[in-house]
């Protein structure tokens, strides 16, 4: 199991810097042991956090700082996005995929992220903007579900 | 990203290759297809064989421009979109609205 290890950026509301987020999250979920597919899930979800974070949380305002922690530890990734903005209440978006905003060309981006990780948490700071926090986990390797399966220190009737 | 367009009878194929994102993808394809419908192209092929991925801007693009084409009078097909660019229109229920092709002589024909 690889040692965790962590990178933390803190940038300027700029659409332009997206890609350089898309590509810390991508290395660091390989960092943290995830398959190529799976490390590109973790940096479409993350780039989307961020742009959120840029457009809706900052108002693209370049004054206005998004900060995220990365984290890559012996079970996944675990991202955190901060925004200075004034929050908003993830449960009143609009579906997407239903069929009377299937086309409108927006309001997609909560959507990616909750597919792409494993788990997504939302965190009003007061006063202090939007809290974010994406997390994906390893898949078990073949020793781990073996180990579910039949249990070290199990009595399976061998030798005591 | 790259775009090219190739015009085949009365279909105008735009060749994308790249990523279709925010800030760069997503303005490429939008300036190429309104330059394609200013031009009076009313048939156009989006071939996305060579598109490594999209963000939900590149995939809002996708939809504005569909509609554009549409309130023209045209339309928008997709050619060979795959790996994560299917999983995309797969999970956004995009799959639905546009009418994809793997082949492109059976895409061509279908306008």
């Amino acid at each position: 199991m690889a040692p965790a290890t962590s990178v933390k950026l803190s940038m300027a509301s700029e659409i332009r810097l997206v890609d350089l987020v898309h590509e810390a999250s991508q290395k660091m979920a390989e960092i943290a042991g995830l398959e190529e597919d799976a490390a590109l899930n973790v940096a479409l979800a993350v780039r989307e956090a961020v742009i959120n974070a840029i457009t809706h949380g900052n108002q693209k305002d370049p004054e206005r700082t998004v900060d995220l922690t990365l984290t890559a530890n012996g079970s996944g990734i675990v991202v955190t996005i901060r925004d200075q903005g004034e929050g908003f209440d993830p449960a009143g978006t609009r579906d997407p995929r239903s069929a009377e905003n299937l086309l409108r060309s927006s309001g997609r981006g909560l959507l990616l992220i909750r597919a792409f990780v494993d788990e997504v948490k939302f965190r009003k700071r007061r006063g202090r903007g939007m809290e974010v926090t994406l997390v994906k986990r390893n898949p078990p390797t073949s020793a781990a579900v073996a180990e579910s399966i039949h249990p070290a220190g199990r009595n399976q009737g061998g030798a005591r | 990203m790259k775009a090219a367009v190739r015009k085949i009878g009365h279909v105008a194929v735009l060749d994308l290759v790249g990523k279709i994102t925010i800030g760069e993808g997503d303005v490429v394809l939008r300036e190429k297809v309104l330059e394609m419908l200013g031009a009076g192209e009313k048939n156009v092929l989006l071939n996305l064989e060579k598109v490594s991925y999209m963000d939900s801007a590149g995939i809002g693009e996708l939809v504005a421009c569909y509609k554009r084409s549409k309130e023209k009078g045209g339309s928008v097909k997709l050619l060979k979109p795959s790996g994560k660019v299917l999983d995309l229109l797969q999970l956004t229920k995009l799959e639905e609205v546009f009418d994809t092709y793997n082949d492109e002589k059976e895409a061509l024909v279908s306008f």
